[in-house]
């Protein structure tokens, strides 16, 4: 769905309603195509994961089409984009975001269109992203050799065009634009599927119960666990261990200062103290 | 397709039989996916395998390949016991009421007309009882004024011989009465014991579709070859439209019987005589003993049935084939000798595919031109396919990559030492290097642009054949031969002739006024008296004096103007044949007074006051008065002016009936004894070659082939984002069958046939499971076609096709690649 | 987040290894070494001179190793200078990200390398190896001031390894806030055992092998303590398995061996010291099993945190 005009200082996103993916991976082929990824050598293999044989997001992956397959061995089955699960995963543009809020070199920037943008000229492969990102989206690109994940297409943005993906898929499954517009969008999907009695349907990341907000997110047909997307719950930040972590710290060097000023008491008391200074000890 | 993509989304209701297209058509997807957004449209996917289609499908039912012909029976039953059927459609729109001969019998899987010699029926057999004492010339409407010419080319002019038959729908042997009876075996338990889909199953889905028989509500069938690579291919097709016509579904937006067509082009294929028994716009190819174009035509073109019948193709049939004629013999094209009819070649035999491979096996063939397809990975059974590639003495491949036909002779195992056959390869361009028309399934000609230029030496096919044209030519003026005419005769009007451009063609099959030499709007104005020409009349109009339709491209970008109907037909987006008529039977999407069975889905209907039908362009006399009590009924092009719900159109009966597979699991429960269809042409056999086939003993399970949406058959494995994606051969397997065989996915396993074998990875799912077939338990393996000795990731030299049965469809002859015997084991 | 719920961790592993290993366990002795020198030669008695200058010798070289490990564990080395510098286009100055450990640790090993190279050649001047007038500029390297600052400096290096892992999604690491201090504990008492091992190569050291032996027993007892709270800390979020499970158990046992000697101590000897002089001198040649046991139990432990996650 082709958005008219693409206006800096306006929030912009995905709203990818996995109900009607049919996991063409055309999305897939059109980010790498436009970003002229690197086939990973190693990775071109079988993997036989359903139909999946990308097995991941990673830095020659940014979009990356997971199979699901519940499907029942019955002779009548009900898809409904339940059954088996579709789900074209990418980097979710987390308003609050894990990876931006540890990178130590400012390469992760927040872009003029809201998205989370990875600098490939300030990175220095640190990879603390990496242990940071819930979502396991970035990784090293092979050819790059820095962090490298989905930009949201900064480059067709800033150029006026949709993303690359979300110009190729055939039922509009990814759907781009402000993201106050594709809310509105999500919202009246998720009341539909439930009319018509999917009422497993839910909303992922639409509003701010998951990292304030994903400008990515996502219409999905099971439990968020069902897709590797944590839930609300577990959808925590990195920082909340700061405080906590350097408290342990100090706790602790205060005990080890304490622990060595008994060692040089007990000394002292047992006399131990040595009798004559040692050599060439000036005071 | 009677409709088109776009039309999809204003279905009800839709059936995807015999098809995967979110797999193997995505883009067109699309439109199913809007008519489930948009108008909350169920879609119902009956597949042997749970594929991506049915993942956002609301059913899936697994069937057992084969088996659709008795799945549509079962329905066809269920809608006429419960009255479902859309009652006025039937008796007004098609040929339920008319009465059938009294030769014709049905007994024990046999129909009448059956000859044992040739184990070929003579469907002349199957034929209405004609209406005493008619004559159908007073009876023929009249003719219509010329504004109705201009509009669509349509006059009523009265058929030549008309046979009228008797019309009578209470009579024991009305169409609809000899239907009753015939589909009355065709119960919930025995639909069960074919297909495998149980009872309960079959009638919950049964009751969705028979709804779709109320006037207001409207299913489309969809199917590709799902439904066509089978001995009874033609006939399970037929059994879904004889359905699709009960519902009173053909000719409506939403509706009708939609084929999704293969390669980009295949549809422009088919209309220009790609398979060896039609000539281009579906003219029959002449048959032997017919001396002259009257015989010819006598014996080709349909005959006016019912005196309200245009038949229109029949009627008009010698103006298109004079015009074609004249087309291609031009000024040596004179009434004196017939037009040059006897240039025209008149095959005894059959010249399909199978048989020309069949044809080298025997040795009787010297050398074979491929042209874009890739005979050893086509198959089927390509092992004997490649046997006769080495009969050859010559193989010509034109082609823009290597591929397994033109690399056979040292495929892996073959001694390349015992080869004799001279292979050349001629670097043709691919379709991305050259401009020119693809057809899509919707019938939309439209212009593409070249995206590469034509890379090192290749040339365009056309160039390529122009060339050898010439030369030949040349050889026979300076060497004379037996038969020259038909190559001095022939015209080459190029301004190059050894390199003529799409555009010059184009507008030749366009067709023109030889007189005035301006170029034609419509075949309404080809004449038999060789004063036109058309390379195709169904094309004409493609190429007017105006320009070039199939370039146009008013569409979305405003759709008030472009859309004036709002129902998505932009008639100036390209052009759709018949003279851009975007529905197909459009008469039929309105009832006898001209109001649309549904006024929210109009296709056309009748504006009293213009005097005159609006909305999609017409597919009927554009100012026939539905008041009129003459006016011509609603199907236009055959001699009974409505939709045959019986035809003696195919090879294998007048009804559709189901057969086994060649080689199936079962024998029918119908009729044992006649399992298979008797009319497929078993080539082995014939031949005397051994017989080739399997039973179910030595091969236990069922096998189907199919796409992947990440390959396109063999070509992309020269494309490494795809051979990425899909990187490897393997077969689908059954959970539970894996289970009991020790199976996991990514193990290897062997896979054969009687006639040659696989040794892949395995994919356990249970996307595919056992069914129950006449109480035995049948599992199915799933088999993508699209791996083979040629491509970036080599080492892979499995077709699939060396499993595939060398057999085909009895009127034409399409393999039978979805469903044979196999046995499985782990390595 | 709420207790006993499991925690759903999807987030991928950084492969921080072999380098990263190194680096953290030198920053644990480097920073323990510098501490207990601090405090000998300042609170202690003017006989532990000898074994203040071995830490500070100990201390220099984490300096030059620390950086450099973790520069080459970069996939764009050349690019160290950009966690420091801010090299976004338009942008400019420094990069000092408070909310990232790895930021704040960058510049805390800046700092503390400063420090340590000061103390040490101040430690070579007062052994005489170097002379005026470069002798006196240094001595500010042995001061109190000086050597407190640095300690300072030392303990965060050696605790906020653990915070720099906390700080993240990872399973284990991210549901416990101990690391910091368990990883410090660790530090401390393998600083105190590698002291008593070096401390045989510099004559009169021995003098402080007491407190260096009480100190290590309750260094021990620390990170008993800690290990406790990690383990706890671990249960609501039901990573348990995924620190401890095989083959990492292995890595704990060699871990858990490590913090014998100093329970032993506990046990046996309590706070109690025997005289220092020959009779520990005597011991010293005896026990160099022990402290290699701890130092092998300190690389054990951190090797047990990091590969456990990202195996
Ligand atoms: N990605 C991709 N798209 C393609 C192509 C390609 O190679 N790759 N090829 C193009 C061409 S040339 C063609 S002809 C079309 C073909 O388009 P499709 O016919 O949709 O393709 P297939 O996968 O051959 O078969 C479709 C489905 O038929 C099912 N099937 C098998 N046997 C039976 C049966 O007896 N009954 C029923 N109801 N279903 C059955 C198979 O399980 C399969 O899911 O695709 C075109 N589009
Ligand atoms: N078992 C089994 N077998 C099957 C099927 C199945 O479902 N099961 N499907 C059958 C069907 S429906 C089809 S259509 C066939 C497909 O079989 P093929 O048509 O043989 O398959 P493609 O790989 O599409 O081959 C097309 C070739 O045309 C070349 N080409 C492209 N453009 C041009 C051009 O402009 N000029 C020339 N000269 N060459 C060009 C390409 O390089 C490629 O080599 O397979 C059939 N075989
Ligand atoms: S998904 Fe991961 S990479 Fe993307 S913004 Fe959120 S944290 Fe960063
Ligand atoms: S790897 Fe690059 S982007 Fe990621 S944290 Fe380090 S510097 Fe920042
Ligand atoms: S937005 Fe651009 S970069 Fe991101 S996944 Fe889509 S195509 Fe790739
Ligand atoms: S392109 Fe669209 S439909 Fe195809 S896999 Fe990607 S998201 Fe799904
Ligand atoms: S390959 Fe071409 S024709 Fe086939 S679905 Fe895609 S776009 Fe349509
Ligand atoms: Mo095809």
């Amino acid at each position: 769905m082709a958005t008219t005009e693409i206006t800096p200082g306006k929030a912009y996103g995905f709203f990818t309603d996995t109900s009607v993916c049919i996991g063409c991976k055309a999305c897939e082929v059109a980010c790498k195509e436009w970003n002229q990824l690197p086939e990973d050598e190693d990775e071109i293999g079988f993997l036989g994961k359903s139909l999946d044989n990308t097995g991941e997001l990673n830095g020659s992956n940014w979009r990356h089409v997971q199979f699901i397959d519940n499907v029942p061995d019955e002779t009548l089955s009900e898809g409904d984009g339940s059954a088996f699960l579709l789900m074209s995963d990418v980097c979710k543009h987390c308003k609050h975001a894990s990876c931006l809020e540890v990178c130590p070199t400012g390469a992760i920037i927040r872009t003029e269109f809201d998205t989370v943008y990875i600098q490939e000229e300030t990175c220095n492969g640190c990879r603390n992203c990496i242990a940071a990102c819930p979502y396991d989206v970035i990784d090293i690109n092979p050819g790059k050799n820095v962090a490298q994940k989905c930009t949201l297409c900064y480059d067709r943005l800033q150029g006026g065009l949709q993303p690359a993906c979300a110009k190729v898929c055939p039922t509009e499954s990814i759907q781009f634009g402000p993201l106050d517009e594709l809310r509105a969008k999500a919202k009246k999907r998720e009341a539909d599927l439930h009319a018509q009695g999917l009422k497993q349907a839910n909303l992922y990341g639409h509003d701010d119960k998951v990292y304030g907000g994903l400008n990515a997110f996502f219409l999905l047909m099971d439990k968020p666990e069902a897709y590797k997307l944590p839930n609300a719950a577990s959808a925590v930040l990195p920082s909340r261990n700061n405080i906590g972590g350097y408290l342990g710290g100090a706790v602790t060097a205060v005990l080890g200062l304490l622990g060595t000023v008994i060692a040089l008491r007990e000394r002292r008391r047992h006399g131990g103290e040595p009798s004559e200074p040692a050599e060439d000890a000036q005071a | 397709m009677t409709n088109h993509w776009r039309d999809i989304r204003h279905a009800d209701l839709i059936l995807i039989n015999g098809g995967n297209p979110a797999e193997a058509h995505p883009v067109g997807f699309r439109w199913f996916m809007k008519a489930k957004l948009e108008r909350g449209a169920k879609m119902i996917h009956v597949d042997p395998r749970f594929t991506r289609t049915s993942a956002v499908s609301d059913l899936h039912l697994r069937i057992r390949t084969g088996s659709d012909a008795a799945f549509f029976g079962g329905l066809i039953k269920y809608v006429l016991d419960n009255k479902l059927f859309h009652d006025e459609y039937v008796r007004r729109y098609t040929n339920a009421a008319f009465v059938v001969d009294k030769g014709y019998s049905f007994k024990d899987g046999m129909f009448n007309g059956f000859d044992e010699e040739t184990n070929a029926y003579d469907a002349t057999t199957w034929k209405y009882e004609p209406l005493p004492g008619a004559d159908a010339s007073q009876q023929s409407p009249k003719g219509l004024g010329a504004g109705a010419k201009a509009a669509t080319g349509l006059t009523w002019s009265a058929g030549p011989s008309a046979t009228l038959a008797r019309l009578d729908i209470e009579h024991p042997r009305s169409v609809l009465n000899l239907m009753r009876k015939h589909y009355s075996r065709y119960t919930p338990e025995m639909v069960e014991r074919i297909t495998g889909i149980p009872r309960a199953q079959f009638l919950k889905v049964a009751k969705m579709i028979g709804e779709m028989g109320r006037p207001d509500k409207v299913m489309t069938q969809v199917y590709a070859v799902g439904l066509t690579h089978h001995t009874t291919g033609s006939q399970m097709i037929r059994s879904a439209a004889v359905l699709q016509l009960l519902l009173g579904n053909i000719g409506r937006p939403g509706g009708g019987m939609n084929a999704e067509r293969g390669h980009a082009n295949i549809q422009g294929n088919t209309d220009n005589a790609i398979s060896w028994e039609v000539l281009p716009g579906y003219l029959k190819v002449p048959a032997p003993g017919q001396r002259t174009v009257a015989d010819y035509f006598e014996q080709s073109a349909p005959k006016k049935a019912h005196p309200n019948a245009l038949n229109y193709f029949g009627t008009n049939y010698g103006k298109f084939l004079i015009s074609l004629l004249k087309t291609w013999y031009g000024d040596k094209a004179t009434k004196s000798n017939e037009y040059a009819f006897d240039h025209l070649p008149k095959p005894a035999g059959n010249s399909s595919w199978i048989t020309i491979f069949d044809q080298a096996l025997q040795g009787k063939m010297e050398g074979v031109m491929l042209s874009g397809m890739t005979a050893s990975s086509i198959g089927p059974d390509s092992n004997q396919v490649q046997k006769a590639l080495g009969k050859l003495k010559w193989l010509c491949v034109m082609d823009s990559l290597p591929t397994t036909s033109s690399e056979f002779w040292h495929a892996p195992g073959v001694d390349p030492s015992k080869i004799d056959t001279e292979v050349f390869v001629l670097p043709a361009t691919h379709w991305i290097e050259k401009e020119g028309s693809f057809t899509n399934s919707g019938r939309w000609l439209q212009w593409k642009d070249q995206v590469l230029p034509p890379q090192h030496e290749s040339r365009h096919d056309h160039w390529i054949l122009a060339d050898l044209f010439l030369r030949v030519r040349e050889l026979y003026r300076a060497e004379g031969g037996k038969f020259p005419d038909p190559i001095m005769d022939l015209t080459f009007p190029y301004r190059d002739p050894a390199k003529p451009a799409f555009d010059e063609i184009a507008k030749e099959v366009n067709g023109k006024d030889l007189k005035s030499g301006k170029r034609l709007e419509t075949f309404a104005d080809l004449a038999d008296d060789g004063s036109t020409s058309a390379g195709n009349w169904i094309y004409t109009g493609s190429y007017p004096e105006s320009g070039n339709m199939m370039k146009r491209r008013n569409g979305v970008q405003d759709p008030k103007r472009n859309d004036p109907t709002g129902m998505g037909y932009y008639p100036e987006w390209a052009w759709a044949w018949p003279l851009n008529r975007r529905v197909l039977y459009n008469r039929a999407s309105a009832d006898p007074s001209g109001k649309p069975w549904d006024p929210e889905r109009p296709g056309i209907k009748w504006d009293a006051a213009q005097k005159l039908w609006v909305g999609d362009v017409p597919d009927y006399p554009p100012d026939a008065d539905p008041a009129d009590p003459a006016s011509p009924l609603p199907f236009i092009m055959t001699g009974e002016g409505v939709g045959r719900l019986f035809s003696n159109g195919l090879a294998d009966g007048p009804f559709p009936e189901h057969y086994e597979p060649i080689e199936s699991p079962v024998k029918n429960p119908l009729h044992p004894e006649v399992s298979a269809s008797p009319a497929a042409f078993l080539y082995d056999k014939a031949a005397g070659r051994p017989s080739r086939f399997g039973t179910v003993d030595e091969f236990p399970y069922v096998a189907t082939s199919y796409r992947l949406t990440e390959h396109e058959h063999y070509v992309t494995q020269h494309v490494e984002r795809l051979v990425k994606l899909q990187p490897e051969a393997f077969v689908e397997i059954p959970a539970e069958l894996a289970g009991e065989k020790g199976i996991d996915t990514g193990d290897m396993v062997r896979v054969w046939s009687k006639r040659g074998k696989l040794e892949v990875r395995a994919v356990v799912t249970k996307r595919l499971g056992p069914l129950t077939i006449d109480g035995h338990k049948v599992y199915q393996i799933g088999i993508p076609i699209h791996w083979g000795y040629v491509g970036i990731k080599t080492g892979q030299h499995w077709l699939a096709n060396a499993l595939t049965p060398f057999v085909g469809d009895a009127t034409v002859r399409t393999p039978e690649f979805k469903s044979f015997l196999v046995n499985l084991e782990k390595i | 987040m709420t207790a006993f719920a499991d925690v759903q961790h999807f987030a991928g592993d950084p492969e921080w290894t072999w380098y990263i290993l190194f680096y953290f366990f030198l920053a644990g002795l480097a920073g323990g070494a510098y501490f207990l020198a601090t405090l000998l030669r300042h609170w202690g008695t003017p006989a532990d001179e000898p074994l203040a200058r071995l830490g500070m010798y100990v201390a220099f070289p984490a300096t030059l190793i620390c950086p450099l490990l973790l520069t080459i564990d970069l996939t764009k080395p050349l690019r160290f200078w950009h966690m420091l510098v801010n090299t976004t286009p338009g942008g400019f100055g420094l990069n000092f990200k408070i909310w990232s450990p790895m930021s704040v640790g960058v510049w805390a090993l800046l700092v503390v390398s400063l420090f340590t190279i000061v103390s040490f050649l101040d430690a070579l001047a007062r052994d005489g190896k170097l002379r005026a007038p470069l002798a006196g500029v240094v001595a500010v390297g042995g001061t109190k001031a000086w050597n407190v600052v640095g300690s300072v400096f030392w303990l965060f290096i050696a605790s906020y390894t653990g915070v720099l892992l906390a700080v993240s999604n990872q399973p284990v690491w991210s549901d416990t806030w101990a690391l910091g201090g368990l990883f410090l504990a660790s530090g401390l008492s393998g600083a105190a055992a590698l002291l008593l091992l070096l401390s045989r190569y510099r004559r009169g050291a021995e003098a402080s092998h007491p407190v260096l032996e009480v100190a290590e027993r309750l260094f021990t007892a620390l990170e008993v303590l800690l290990l406790a709270v990690f383990v706890i800390t671990l249960i609501p979020d039901g990573t348990l398995d995924d620190a401890f499970g095989m083959p990492w158990l292995l890595l704990w046992l060699v871990a858990l061996a490590g913090l014998l000697p100093g329970l032993r101590g506990l046990a046996v000897g309590r706070l109690s010291v025997t005289g220092g002089g020959a009779v520990a001198a005597a011991r010293v040649s005896a026990s160099a099993m022990a402290p290699a046991l701890v130092l092998l139990g300190v690389l054990a432990l951190r090797a047990a945190v990091i590969f456990s996650v990202q195996g």
